[in-house]
């Protein structure tokens, strides 16, 4: 569904990435891992066009999408949930839900953007609580969520999803995976930065991890997680 | 000064409360701009100054019937405002806050050198929309035109409030405001919300040009003073903050007004600035600005 070759991406003059692959079949969910710094957000930035890659391709169902802008990267069904939430703090959570569907805001879509509403409502109870509340007000966990259902809101094929576990606690690290999984058996394909990396190996079939921009390992995640390597620098021995 | 009456100080209220929404709305053009980009718009006086002149133009000079021609005139600023966006703001590479305002700073002059050639260098007098036969009010003197204004921007705000409140497009540009690259992720261009605000705020700017040009003519130069009143508005009520430009455009509208009569008129347009150094002394956030975000501003 999404190949990437040879990427490279620089922030000015310092490489960010050296020639990455990276190929996400569709239906899977596919996750990288990697110590801060190794290039994993700006891998998707540069997947959501928020930062220019300078060569390399990355081709999404037959189109290369590299270096378009943000909001036509959006329109091929790649939704990102981007690092540290990044959720609109002064709108109100119902306003940050309905700017996910911005791209379909028209009268006669009106039936399915509720719909896909209530859709997101039942996925995460909690928004629908909360609604009305400033979303700037909503705990780390509930901001993360509001993230994912404003991604979610625009019927993404491909969700890119940074980090979804910073900065949470435990128990809603689960609820969020548990959703990840759900989505993908409903057929979205997940492409999952973490560096979290037991929760990124437990839930992906494919994984790959990134050290200082470059592809050190990849195979799948179950092979992974027994790799002397994987277990001694990102499973805590 | 201890002359002053009940009915003098009344009448510095109502000339205050009429300039002070002129002020409101030119405060309010500031914000919206600087809401999407950040950017402090110079040239939102010039907006103000080419909504009088071209009233002037297509009402008195062509003899348009006054509402067709409020409209052209709206659509004429609009226009420009959408110009300047595209040819001064949009070009620049690699664009840095500052730039981009030396950027607005170079329109505002080249809209004045344009109005000044087209228009000459002599104030232009509008009729009053409702005649000019004072109003007697508690002994004040109430100019239909004040009535006029005054309700200009009770309009002005309202539909504002619906349109960022209510419609998808002003929750989109309220969203680019929050966080521009979040907002392209969920599929918003930026750059047209950008340019949507400019020609929002001029054409902003031109009802306010258009409502006060009866009151205290127009000329080519005027748009500086405007938009340094309007400013300080900004600032006394809050960078960023709607119902603080409306606040902060009557306060200094009431003060202007009231410096002027009471201590003298000499000093007039100095009390604004008076207003804007010591809100900046004392509480930089303004009256109705947020502490938190006038923080991680960046000016």
């Amino acid at each position: 569904m999404l190949k990437i070759s040879k990427l490279n991406a620089y922030y000015d003059t310092i490489p960010a990435l050296k020639g990455i692959s990276i190929d996400v079949p569709k239906g899977k969910i596919v996750s990288i891992i990697g110590a801060n710094g190794a290039g994993k957000s700006t891998l998707l930035k540069v997947i959501s066009g928020l930062v220019q890659s300078k060569n390399g391709q990355i081709v999404y169902q037959g189109n290369n999408i590299a270096n378009l802008s943000p909001d036509k990267i959006v329109r091929y069904g790649i939704a990102q949930v981007p690092e540290g939430r990044q959720i609109f703090i002064h709108l109100s959570v119902k306003d940050n839900i309905h700017l996910g569907a911005f791209l379909y805001y028209k009268r006669r879509n009106k039936n399915d953007i509720n719909n896909r509403i209530k859709h997101v409502y039942e996925m995460f109870p909690i928004l629908e609580k909360r609604s009305q509340q400033i979303a700037g007000t909503l705990s780390g966990g509930e901001q993360q969520m509001l993230a994912i259902a404003r991604a979610l809101m625009c019927k993404p094929e491909l969700l890119l999803l940074d980090e979804p576990s910073m900065g949470i606690a435990p128990i809603i690290v689960q609820e969020i995976l548990a959703v990840i999984k759900q989505l993908n058996k409903s057929g979205t394909t997940i492409l999952l930065v973490e560096q979290n990396a037991k929760a990124a190996l437990e839930i992906a079939n494919h994984s790959y991890v990134l050290e200082n921009g470059e592809i050190a390992l990849e195979g799948l995640a179950q092979e992974l997680i027994n790799n002397p390597k994987v277990k001694k620098a990102y499973l805590g021995g | 000064m201890d002359g002053a009456s009940t009915s003098q100080i009344l009448q510095y209220l109502i000339t205050g409360i009429t300039i002070g929404s002129i002020y409101a709305m030119v405060a309010i053009g500031f914000n919206i701009i600087y809401n999407v980009t950040d950017i402090i718009n110079f040239a939102q006086g010039e907006f103000v100054m080419l909504g009088g002149m071209s009233m002037v133009l297509f009402h008195v000079i062509l003899g348009i019937p006054i509402i067709i021609a409020f409209l052209f005139t709206i659509i004429l600023v609009t226009l420009v405002g959408l110009i300047v966006d595209r040819f001064a703001i949009r070009p620049i590479r690699q664009p840095s806050v500052l730039t981009l305002i030396i950027a607005t700073i170079a329109v505002s002059i080249l809209l004045k050198g344009i109005a000044m050639f087209a228009w000459g260098k002599d104030p232009l007098d509008l009729p009053a929309f409702s005649g000019r036969t004072p109003i007697q009010l508690f002994g004040a003197v109430i100019q239909p035109q004040y009535l006029w204004v005054i309700g200009l921007l009770v309009v002005t705000v309202l539909i504002l409030t619906f349109f960022f409140e209510k419609t998808i497009i002003g929750k989109a540009m309220r969203a680019c405001a929050d966080n521009p690259d979040a907002a392209s992720l969920v599929g918003i261009n930026v750059k047209k919300m950008i340019m949507l605000s400019f020609s929002l705020s001029a054409g902003i700017g031109a009802i306010a040009g258009i409502v006060i040009t009866p009151i205290s003519l127009m000329e080519y130069d005027r748009g500086a003073m405007l938009a340094i009143k309007g400013f300080s508005a900004v600032i006394l009520g809050g960078l960023g903050s709607f119902p603080g430009a409306i606040v902060g455009g009557l306060l200094i509208g009431i003060i202007e007004s009231l410096g002027a009569g009471l201590i003298s008129s000499g000093y007039k347009d100095a009390f604004a600035l008076i207003v804007l150094l010591g809100v900046l002394f004392f509480k930089p956030s303004g009256l109705l600005g947020n502490i938190e975000i006038s923080k991680i501003k960046r000016f």
